[in-house]
């Protein structure tokens, strides 16, 4: 197992939440913490959530199939950022 | 208020291009279907809304455009769920319509209320619910914008009983279809410069050609550079299976010089493919000596399971012309040609004829394929008539083939006829069949008899799940669990059967009746037909790379591992 941060920007619908946990579910991938918050005008709502991936599998990869979801704007690893602030 | 949410739905169906609509009224979708009455829309009702699913993704496939279907709320919406994940799973734009409970009733448990819109979640590309009746003419352009674009795949729009009853004023919409993404010219030079350094270099051929419309580009490239082509089962018809270059399906049911050039080569070049597990074997002894070029749509699919050396994401046919354009030079393959023509003389694909006297089923298929011809559609079920399909039948044309591909889903060939006959209703189209396939989805001959679709099918019957049997012959020491039918004692007797569909039963057992029989068959044109062919129930798929197991351990036929016994 690996642990990656994601951030991800989603359009503020109904399900936009369902879809991104299911795609975490359907390939596989563990869900350490997750947190939903509106982002700035309301239309969008900012989801940091911490995964934790099975061998072989890439952060790439996850951000490439998150960034299918229709409901999706945006998604960055921000793995190594974290690593920067905590200064490791 | 010009009108109510749906007569916005069947308006804007129209302002999109719909042409026809598969599929079955009930409680909640009932409101559509009174301006459908009037509408200029075609309307096939199906018996059974998975007929409805598989018939769009056939109409789909048959002429590049989005197959619709209809259901209504709860189990109508349910039934819609298996053809959903089959298109999402072959990428086939479909887009599925169902009814939904009123919104006051939605999360109250209410009478045939389902929650189709998350059932659906991980099979669709995407899927609306839409509560205001004005959004409906916009929302339905989205998705058949979406179900056709980038990667094409299945779309569902759910619409509330009393959004499609209110009153609404419409707005015609506007169909939006995204650019294609610009193929970035740094990766083409990459590419090119591997394929222009390569010795044993291969396309390899997947079903995202056939969806892009660029199987003439891909004629253009393979003649220029004289590379070998394998075409997998999503790709079967995507190039000539005529031509030289061709050395067929490669896989777990590939030719040997097919899987061959894949393991033996020093460069892939993977177009609209997805190394599938039934294509690559065992990963990590696939291919062991290439370098990868993998061009998708989809940018998830590059480096899923194979690492590409050089990944393009775009769409096949700019990719291929954008290839064409700079490759300039002809590398020299006599080496790797004299090799590949070796194994083709060597090991074509071939069959015994079972020891009893019962009929090949291989020959069956292969004579339907000669005397219905390369212009002709034909679909499978799932099983070893699948592969048999995919094998004896010659494919010269994309589209031709329509079957179930990552999804495998049994009884997926009638109904699949039927859509692609509805879609392209001057070809003879032939669903060749299983026995098991057959009794899954056949009620939609009814459907056929009734709506005058002639579609022709060819009842591959040897008594048995027959896939399922060679797997217990060969993994199982022949213990034969729970694979026999009864079809060969005529439980169900397909003729009959046939007969009382309102179709035309025919049935052969003996070789010298089976041209005799086809052609009985193609001159029928009013109805459907049904051809009971009673074949031996021991008559296996080879090639096989058994599960689990390296391409390199490919056997032609049993015993017989021409790629392993080269390497010892």
């Amino acid at each position: 197992m690996t642990r990656h941060s994601l951030s991800l920007l989603l359009r503020n619908e109904p399900g936009a939440l369902a879809r991104i946990v299911v795609l975490f579910s359907s390939r596989g991938v563990d869900v350490s913490s997750l947190s939903l918050a509106p982002d700035g005008s309301g239309a969008l709502s900012r989801l940091d959530v911490v995964v934790d991936l099975q061998p072989g599998r890439t952060p790439e990869q996850l951000v490439k199939q998150l960034g299918r979801i229709v409901d999706v704007k945006s998604v960055v690893d921000r793995t190594h950022d974290e690593a920067l602030e905590l200064g490791a | 208020m010009d009108t109510t949410g749906a007569g916005a739905l069947v308006k804007a169906l129209e302002d999109v291009g719909c042409e026809v609509i598969f599929g079955m009224p009930g409680g909640a979708i009932l409101p559509a279907y009174d301006p459908l009455f009037e509408s200029k829309i075609r309307h096939v009702l199906v018996r059974h809304e998975q007929g409805a699913g598989h018939a769009a993704q056939g109409y789909a496939q048959t002429t590049g455009r989005v197959g619709v279907c209809m259901a209504t709320s709860g189990p109508g919406a349910t039934n819609l769920v298996t053809p959903l994940a089959d298109a999402y799973m072959d990428s086939v734009p479909i887009v599925a319509i169902t009814g939904q409970v009123a919104r006051s009733v939605i999360g109250t448990d209410a009478f045939q209320e389902a929650d189709i819109r998350s059932i659906t979640l991980p099979i669709t590309k995407h899927s609306f619910q839409v509560h205001d009746p004005a959004d409906i003419p916009r929302v339905i352009a989205e998705a058949f914008a979406l179900a056709v674009s980038g990667r094409p795949g299945p779309v569902l729009v759910d619409l509330p009983k009393d959004v499609l009853a209110t009153a609404t004023t419409y707005t015609p919409p506007k169909l939006v279809l995204p650019s294609r993404p610009v193929v970035p010219p740094v990766q083409v030079r990459n590419a090119a410069q591997l394929i222009g350094s390569s010795k044993r270099p291969v396309f390899y051929v997947g079903g995202g050609v056939i969806r892009s419309g660029a199987a003439p580009e891909l004629l253009k490239l393979a003649e220029k550079t004289g590379i070998p082509v394998v075409t997998t089962l999503m790709a079967r018809g995507a190039f000539p299976d005529s031509h030289r270059l061709h050395l067929g399906m490669p896989g777990m049911h590939g030719t040997v010089p097919a899987v061959a050039a894949l393991q033996r080569a020093d460069l892939l070049i993977a177009l609209g493919t997805r190394f599938d597990d039934r294509v690559t074997g065992l990963l990590p002894e696939f291919a062991p000596h290439a370098a990868v070029v993998h061009a998708d749509i989809d940018p998830a699919e590059i480096s899923k399971n194979r690492k590409a050396d050089v990944g393009i994401v775009g769409d096949c046919r700019d990719v291929i012309a954008a290839l064409s354009a700079v490759l300039t030079r002809r590398t020299d393959l006599t080496a790797w040609w004299s090799y590949l023509d070796g194994l083709r003389a060597t090991y074509p694909l071939g069959y015994d004829w079972p020891a009893d006297g019962a009929l090949a089923p291989q020959y069956v298929i292969e004579r339907i394929s000669t005397l219905a011809g390369p212009e002709s559609v034909y679909t499978a079920g799932v099983g070893q008539h699948q592969m048999w399909a995919a094998q004896y039948v010659k494919y010269e044309r994309p589209g031709s083939f329509i079957n179930s591909g990552g999804a495998g889903t049994m009884g997926f060939a009638v109904p699949a006829a039927m859509g692609a006959q509805v879609g392209a209703p001057d070809r003879t189209v032939w669903a060749i069949d299983g026995d098991g396939c057959f009794q899954m989805t056949n009620q939609e001959l009814a459907t056929c008899a009734a709506e005058g679709i002639p579609v022709k099918v060819a009842i591959i019957n040897n008594g048995n799940l027959g896939m399922v049997r060679q797997w217990q012959t060969l993994f199982y020491d022949g213990r034969y669990s729970n694979t026999g039918l009864g079809t060969h004692q005529r439980h169900p007797d397909f003729v009959k059967l046939a007969d009382a569909l309102g179709c035309v039963g025919l049935r052969c057992d003996s070789r010298s009746e089976v041209d005799g029989t086809i052609l009985e068959a193609m001159a029928v044109r009013d109805r459907p037909v049904v051809v009971d062919f009673v074949v031996g129930q021991d008559a296996q798929v080879w090639p096989m790379v058994a599960a689990g197991t390296g391409n390199d351990e490919i056997m032609a036929a049993r015993g017989i591992r021409p790629l392993f016994d080269e390497v010892e």
